[in-house]
């Protein structure tokens, strides 16, 4: 890093230069955190464009119904004749998003109410962590088929709402752990008796310190979202209103019988694939979140 | 639990107390440095071992190529003596110490260099199984911040029979009974220690541990690495008396790595100043500090707070020790921060001159040195 | 002026199944440091002396006793009202690794400080920059090297004086240094000592220090008053130079006796005092609190407890049935 003089917005730049930088250091430092953007980067694009690629209704081929993999279909048919590779890419969106919206509302939730328990401590944070603690014996899975008798999960950002809804305890658990070590800390300490203010603290103090523990939450968030309802898909509790890889998986296991028979088998396999590729990227990313947000292991 | 590579090699009572271990590892460590394979433990033969290293040097991988932590070092320790190292952070002490067990771990390594052990030989070439024996059959290592090695789920006993079974021993019984003997000897009650979890115990009291660890396997050769830091004044100078009365008692060579001036001169024989890597000077105890000749260690002297004395005198040495990327390749590695700095410092490492058994590596007390001689004749 | 009356502090074994264990942290302490003075408090570790200096920095409450800034009591006013006093008081924390944000530039952890201070005062951004750099040079550091790295980029000595730069942007009347330079390596520690001795002549400032190494004590000022703590009671009380050269309580000479020896520097006291076991937590509050360890002790220090004053008409007060001066202080051999 370069001396030079330093004046309020300038050396804000500078350091956000710095930052991408240290980021683009880190992410090259190992050949598995590139893969890792890279599919990320696919997924993005799928989830962003997928859509647009293909005509509102996908073409049929009654003539090929479950088709072997081919040229034509790399992953064979449906039992419409329907290209798989065509339906897991127009499906990604709805997946993706609800695993989006689902991460933020998990992460900014549980963060919000941990960091505010941890740091107020004494009532509130009684209060909160007898909700939290409420919150997480509701088992999940049973209250989510209740729900949707009730609610039709049309919209992804529903879908997201509740499963984030859902999900917010165990980060909220996990931030106040890490909020009540870290106010022990001299830093902490040092702007409490330097009369800064509880929003300094929280917002330039403590959120920082847990910025790579927030974004691994984020990314591993997105995972879970993606098995939840994936999972609901599957199980056949909800409408299946959209192209979606879990109504992939139930159409290929129950209706085309792929568990017993190979002629449906890649149309299993294709969006197996896809949830395991979109892991597997955040696994090799969340790798690096702990070099990016620390700035000694940023910058050697 | 996920085990690396380099741990799988452990035997059961190592691994089972690093799967309960939250800081297991270096309990484990601990356990496998100390450890003997003997099942004999009729180890009280020959006396205390003398020590050799010949022009040692250990390098560390990093982004910007293999630097050296210690390089061309030259020592001797030997039987029966306690020799002091002192240096600064970065001086390359801990390395050193743990050069003497070849357990440089990577991303270091010895690069060349050898380290003799009576009865045991060149312990840098020693490998595997070998290396293990060895470890214990002849050296005791007590941990920086032994403090805290100790794992916190297990009594301190159990730890102790852990350390017995993993390396073969089948006089359980009689482990415990020396253990109890040396816990005895340094003062505290053997059996409640032995029933006692880590957090049970005082600072002073794990340090204590530590030792006993480190001697209950009849090692003849111990290492300490930092025994005292984090621990009060009166605590230390327990400490230090304790290790100084074991030391004779059992005959040992003993081997104190330390940032602190003051432990060495009140308890070692011999003493050797550390600085970016090398040994500026070495000698008697009382004899250096009396008379110290390397600017390094009369500026180290000088920037001790005294109890009497004027305050004036005492001052803190300009600029800050070296750290593994800013030693200086070429030359003399204290120059920037010396008074008597001359050219040929820029360009040629001082060599080490002995005078008797003293020994300073420094051009300008060299030169002064040759002044005087040439005076004198 | 800053003086404490009688301060007690008792910790409580919280949701413990052992409830209702205790340790007397402070047994009724008083002090008094006056503006621009000097003060240590010695002791070994566990005797209260960090309990009592984040006492005196606000950020630990006390049971009873009282604590005057400035001639205000602060049991007068309410917490908040209580703020802007303790903030002329500042903590150097012990450990420069952790005082810092890891996460944060020099600059900034200098400019968050600054700015709240300008805002409050109306006062412009090229202040704070002006200001920022100006405390850096006055803790010795270059601020065009200093104020765009992070704290893992310079050294302990280094990190220790921007933490004393950040202390002084509130322009506090007092600092509090607990053990200020035990994780600093040797041979910067008497830079730092100096640094706050300077301080305390060019800006007024007072310096509370707190360690378990009487030497270093010596380094804030020769006139700066001494007390040895033990188990929460100031056993011994006086001048510096006093206490260090005729010491008269036997838990003093055991501190000033455990000061390792520069042999072939310096002979050992002849006197030198070894107290029996390590800090006594065997509880027992009878007597004299070190009666158990003290080498010396009588009947009557088991039974009675004696009480800080001047009895004997030494100069120094002390808690000692038996005041009596022991040769412990290693000395210089005389060069000729």
């Amino acid at each position: 890093m370069t001396a030079q003089v330093i004046a309020g917005g300038d050396a804000r730049a500078t350091l956000r230069r710095n930052f991408r930088r240290g980021v683009w250091r880190v992410l090259r430092r190992k050949p598995s955190r590139m893969v890792g953007v890279v599919i990320l980067g696919v997924f993005t694009f799928m989830g962003v464009f997928g859509p647009m690629l293909y005509p509102e209704r996908l073409p049929r081929d009654d003539n090929a119904l479950y088709a072997a993999p081919s040229w034509a279909h790399p992953f064979g048919t449906d039992f419409e004749g329907t290209d798989v590779l065509a339906l897991v890419i127009t499906g990604a969106r709805y997946v993706l998003l609800t695993a989006l919206v689902t991460a933020v509302i998990t992460v900014a939730l549980g963060t919000a109410v941990g960091l505010f328990a941890g740091f107020r401590r004494g009532r509130w944070d009684a209060v909160l962590m007898r909700i939290t603690d409420m919150k997480l014996t509701i088992p999940a899975l049973p209250l989510l088929l209740v729900l949707s008798t009730v609610w039709k999960f049309t919209s992804a950002i529903e879908m997201g709402l509740v499963l984030g809804l859902l999900g917010w305890g165990g980060v909220a658990r996990a931030v106040r752990a890490q909020t009540l070590s870290l106010r022990e800390r001299g830093f902490v300490e040092a702007a409490r008796g330097l009369g800064l203010s509880t929003r300094h603290i929280i917002g330039r103090e403590l959120l920082p310190s847990m910025a790579p523990f927030i974004a691994m939450n984020t990314l591993i968030a997105v995972t879970g979202a993606v098995y939840a309802q994936v999972g609901l898909f599957f199980l056949g509790v909800l409408p299946f209103d959209a192209n979606n890889w879990g109504v992939m998986l139930n159409l290929a296991v129950f209706g085309g019988g792929a568990l017993t028979t190979t002629t449906a088998l890649p149309y299993m396999l294709a969006p197996l694939l896809a949830i395991l590729l979109l892991t597997l990227g955040i696994v090799l990313v969340v790798d690096a979140m702990d070099e990016i947000f620390n700035p000694r292991l940023r910058e050697e | 639990m996920f085990v690396p590579a380099e741990k799988v090699s452990m035997t059961l009572g190592e691994r089972l107390s690093a799967a309960v271990g939250v800081r297991g590892d270096r309990s484990v460590e601990a356990a496998r440095n100390t450890g003997a394979a003997e099942g004999t433990r009729d180890a009280r033969r020959s006396g205390p071992p003398g020590v050799r290293i010949r022009d040692l040097s250990v390098v560390y991988r990093t982004a910007a190529g293999e630097l050296p932590a210690v390089s061309g070092i030259d020592l001797d320790l030997p039987p029966g003596t306690i020799t002091g190292v002192v240096g600064e952070s970065g001086s390359g002490k801990s390395t050193l110490a743990l050069s003497l067990l070849n357990a440089v771990q990577p991303p270091g390594r010895i690069r060349s260099g050898s380290v003799e052990i009576d009865g045991l030989g060149d312990v840098t070439r020693l490998r595997g199984e070998n290396l293990r024996k060895a470890r214990g059959r002849h050296i005791g290592y007590v941990f920086q911040a032994a403090q805290n090695s100790l794992n916190p789920l297990k009594t301190v006993g159990k730890q102790l029979l852990d350390l017995g079974r993993s390396h073969e021993i089948r006089d359980l019984r009689g482990l415990v009974r020396d253990a109890k003997d040396l816990l005895g000897r340094m003062g505290m009650d053997g059996a409640r220690v032995l029933d006692s979890h880590q957090h049970e115990l005082s600072g002073g009291m794990r340090q204590r541990v530590g030792i006993m660890f480190a001697l209950v396997l009849n090692a003849h050769l111990v290492v300490l690495d930092e025994p005292t830091t984090a621990l009060d004044m009166i605590t230390q100078a327990t400490i230090l008396r304790i290790v100084r009365e074991v030391h004779e008692e059992r005959g040992l060579t003993t081997f104190i790595i330390t940032h602190d001036l003051g432990v060495v001169a009140e308890i070692a024989d011999r003493l050797a100043i550390m600085y970016g890597g090398r040994v500026v000077e070495q000698g008697p105890t009382t004899e250096v500090l009396g008379a110290p000749r390397h600017p390094y260690t009369q500026g180290l002297i000088r920037a001790i707070p005294r109890l009497v004395g004027d305050l004036g005198e005492a001052r803190a040495l300009p600029g800050r020790p070296p750290t593994l990327g800013t030693v200086p390749s070429r030359g003399c590695v204290f120059r920037e921060r010396c008074d008597l700095r001359m050219d040929v410092c820029e360009t040629e490492e001082p060599p080490a001159v002995p005078y008797g058994e003293w020994i300073v590596a420094c051009h300008a007390v060299a030169a002064r040195d040759a002044e005087t001689r040439e005076e004198k004749e | 002026m800053i003086t404490g009356q009688h301060i007690t502090k008792t910790f409580r074994q919280r949701g413990s199944v052992l409830a209702g264990r205790e340790v007397k942290a402070l047994r009724g302490v008083d002090f008094a440091i006056p503006k621009g003075g000097a003060a240590s408090f010695i002791g070994e570790s566990g005797c209260g002396k960090t309990t009592l200096g984040r006492i005196i920095a606000g950020l630990e409450s006390h049971d009873s006793g009282e604590i005057i800034i400035d001639g205000t009591p602060m049991s007068s006013l309410r917490p908040r009202q209580r703020e802007p006093y303790f903030r002329r008081i500042q903590l150097i924390h012990q450990d420069p690794y952790s005082a810092l944000n890891p996460t944060r530039t020099v600059h900034q952890t200098l400019d968050a400080p600054l700015s709240l201070r300008a805002g409050q005062t109306g006062r412009s951004r090229s202040w704070v920059d002006g200001r920022a750099r100006e405390l850096l040079e006055l803790v010795g550091l270059d601020p065009g090297y200093v104020l765009p790295r992070y704290p893992h980029q310079l050294s302990g000595g280094m990190r220790q004086r921007v933490v004393i730069a950040r202390a002084l942007t509130v322009d506090p009347e007092m600092l509090v240094a607990d053990e200020a330079v035990s994780m600093i390596d040797v041979s910067l520690r008497l830079g730092i000592l100096a640094l706050l001795k300077d301080l305390r002549e060019s800006l007024g400032v007072s310096v509370l220090f707190i360690t378990h190494d009487v030497a270093t004590a010596r380094y804030i000022g020769d006139d700066g008053e001494l007390y040895v703590i033990y188990r929460g009671q100031v056993v011994e009380r006086g001048h510096v130079e006093t206490i260090i050269s005729d010491p008269v309580h036997p838990y003093t000479q055991s501190l000033l006796s455990a000061i390792p020896v520069l042999h072939g520097l310096e002979r050992p006291g002849e006197q030198r005092v070894t107290p029996a076991g390590a800090l006594d937590e065997s509880r027992h509050d009878a007597g004299c609190l070190f009666a158990r360890r003290c080498p010396f002790s009588t009947g009557r220090c088991e039974s009675e407890q004696p009480v800080l004053g001047h009895g004997g008409d030494t100069p120094q007060e002390h808690a000692c049935f038996h005041p009596t001066p022991r040769d412990v202080v290693a000395m210089p051999i005389g060069r000729s």
